[in-house]
């Protein structure tokens, strides 16, 4: 896992950006978001995706793409808690003044 | 907690630039990084003992072909790689070396090359086997048909580069190492080197046998040549010391009176029995020829070529069929040279005076025997006095002045007669010749000095 840190790392970062942007948006956006029901359905798609990849089920060329999207989608999702998390807390600050 | 997964269902849209970004992470990176592993496998499994060995990577996926030469040596490989940063399976297709049973590793020799072929247990063992060879015969092509195999005996390198060793000494021939046995034919490049290979092989390491030994020693060649047109006597090949060489030297000098002779033997041991009992009487047989080739190899004496006159033949034959020592086989092929056109009689006296004062017909001492070591210039004097047959010959016989005049005198007519009888006996008229003694009568040096009496001691043919 170090290994694909250390030789993906601009990639990965891009995609903590990436995540950053989304996530800061997300707060204020008044479109509809993923319904329940389909958001249990991705979670499940991602544990089974995980599994498949902790296993080594997928070998050669697949099976490192399959890692590399692992660790992509887990930086994208740590970028965005970490831009709505920070937008709520900007928000929140200048709400009561306004 | 609660807001991020109320945002967290807003996230989604983001999910389409982040797939064009693992399309493009994924088409960018994966050739540099498979590259990166390969380079660090290979580099990780340098200082580990394996043949043909192969890595390709697919993705983190390495795939490990190679011959390992033990069991252990194979796990510690594909340890290596497992433990390489980055890799995340190691797709094991090694295998071991064959076993060789029996292990067999040979070197051949011909004329042009030497053949390693066989089993050898490491190619370490097969370069050092291959330097060896080079440097052990420097100038000839090596060539490796050699392949690795398990199953070689303690100490293999050490006996096989022993072997490769004795290859050098090897004219041609085949050297087999079966196991713990070896087996060794073909021939000896020199005299000796059939002894020096079995000498070397008591050198063999602990557990290590000579099975058969058939190294074959080179003929002990011995060589004589006779040319008239450069009136020279060519010795070469083998003499057994320095104290054969020197007799056979002072032999030649005495029957090859008018010839140069050109001296290219060398001592070696090996020799047959009876050597020079077999040389001496053959170089006086040689010394009857007018041109002739004289070969004794081994227990075998060969002589060829043409002799002066008919009657020579058989008697080179018997003479050389009672002289040479038994258990010796003589082979002779002998012919005679055409006759030579007839003289005037006055050519013929020339021709005796020019003869007689290259070489002298010697005698036992104090006694009418002639040496056999005159063979050669009477059968010379004899072909002469064919050349003009209707000449008659007085053969004098002269002595030095030691001795009583009565028994110098007497010694002079027996010598001259036993110079005629020789002629006669060669086929010529006995009617033709007159044996006449002179005694110490007429000298021709000084009786004061040693050198002056052995002028005086002379046989004259005169044409009348």
């Amino acid at each position: 896992m170090g290994f694909l840190v250390i030789f993906n790392w601009s990639w990965l970062l891009l995609s903590v950006l990436l995540g950053f942007a989304m996530g800061w948006i997300a707060v204020v956006h008044r479109g509809r978001g993923v319904s329940k029901r389909t958001s249990q359905w991705l979670a499940l798609l991602a544990v089974a995706v995980v599994a498949a990849a902790l296993a080594h089920l997928i070998p050669g060329r697949p099976g490192y793409w399959l890692d590399l999207a692992m660790l992509i989608f887990a930086m994208y999702i740590l970028g965005c808690a970490a831009g709505s998390w920070l937008r709520e807390r900007v928000l929140a600050r200048v709400t009561p003044t306004s | 907690m609660h807001g991020l997964f109320r945002w967290s269902s807003k996230w989604w849209p983001g999910v389409i630039p982040l797939a064009i970004v693992w399309a493009l992470a994924a088409w960018i990176s994966t050739s540099p990084m498979e590259a990166d592993l390969a380079a660090r496998s290979n580099a990780a499994l340098k200082d580990t003992l394996l043949d043909q060995t192969r890595i390709e990577v697919s993705g983190r996926d390495v795939t490990f072909t190679a011959n390992a030469f033990s069991e252990d040596g194979r796990r510690s490989a594909v340890a290596v790689l497992q433990s390489v940063a980055g890799v995340r399976l190691v797709n094991d297709e090694s295998r071991l070396v064959p076993e060789a049973k029996p292990f067999v590793w040979s070197a051949e020799r011909d004329v042009a090359r030497v053949t390693l072929s066989g089993n050898s247990p490491l190619p370490a063992t097969k370069g050092k086997l291959l330097d060896a060879a080079r440097a052990t015969l420097a100038g000839v092509e090596v060539v490796d048909q050699m392949k690795l195999s398990r199953g070689a005996p303690p100490r293999f390198d050490t006996a096989a580069l022993l072997l490769v060793e004795q290859i050098g000494k090897l004219k041609d021939g085949k050297v087999i190492l079966s196991d713990n046995s070896v087996t060794l034919s073909g021939m000896a490049r020199d005299l000796g080197g059939r002894e020096a290979i079995a000498a070397a092989l008591k050198n063999l390491p602990d557990g290590f046998s000579v099975a058969a030994n058939d190294i074959k020693a080179p003929p002990y060649v011995f060589q004589a040549n006779k040319d008239p047109v450069t009136v020279t006597l060519t010795m070469s090949g083998y003499v057994p010391d320095n104290n054969v060489h020197a007799t056979i030297a002072a032999a030649a000098a005495r029957k090859f009176f008018g010839e140069k002779i050109v001296d290219n033997l060398k001592a070696s041991m090996g020799a047959p029995s009876r050597f020079l009992n077999a040389v001496v009487p053959a170089l006086g047989a040689l010394s009857r020829l007018s041109t002739g080739t004289l070969v004794v190899t081994d227990r075998e004496v060969k002589i060829s070529g043409d002799a002066l006159y008919e009657a020579a033949v058989p008697q080179i034959r018997a003479s050389l069929a009672k002289d040479s020592p038994e258990g010796w086989q003589i082979k002779t092929e002998l012919s005679v040279k055409p006759a030579a056109a007839p003289v005037d009689p006055g050519v013929c006296q020339q021709l005796f005076s020019e003869l007689l004062a290259k070489g002298k017909i010697r005698f036992e001492p104090g006694r009418a025997s002639i040496d056999p070591d005159s063979a050669g210039l009477l059968d010379r004097l004899i072909e002469i006095a064919m050349r003009c047959p209707t000449a008659n010959i007085d053969i004098a016989g002269h002595t030095d002045a030691d001795g009583e005049d009565a028994f110098n005198q007497a010694l002079s007519e027996k010598r001259a007669q036993a110079v005629t009888d020789y002629l006669v006996k060669a086929g010529l008229p006995a009617g033709r010749f007159t044996a006449l003694g002179y005694g110490s009568s007429q000298p021709v040096a000084s009786n004061d000095t040693d050198e002056g009496k052995a002028q005086n001691r002379r046989i004259e043919f005169l044409v009348r």
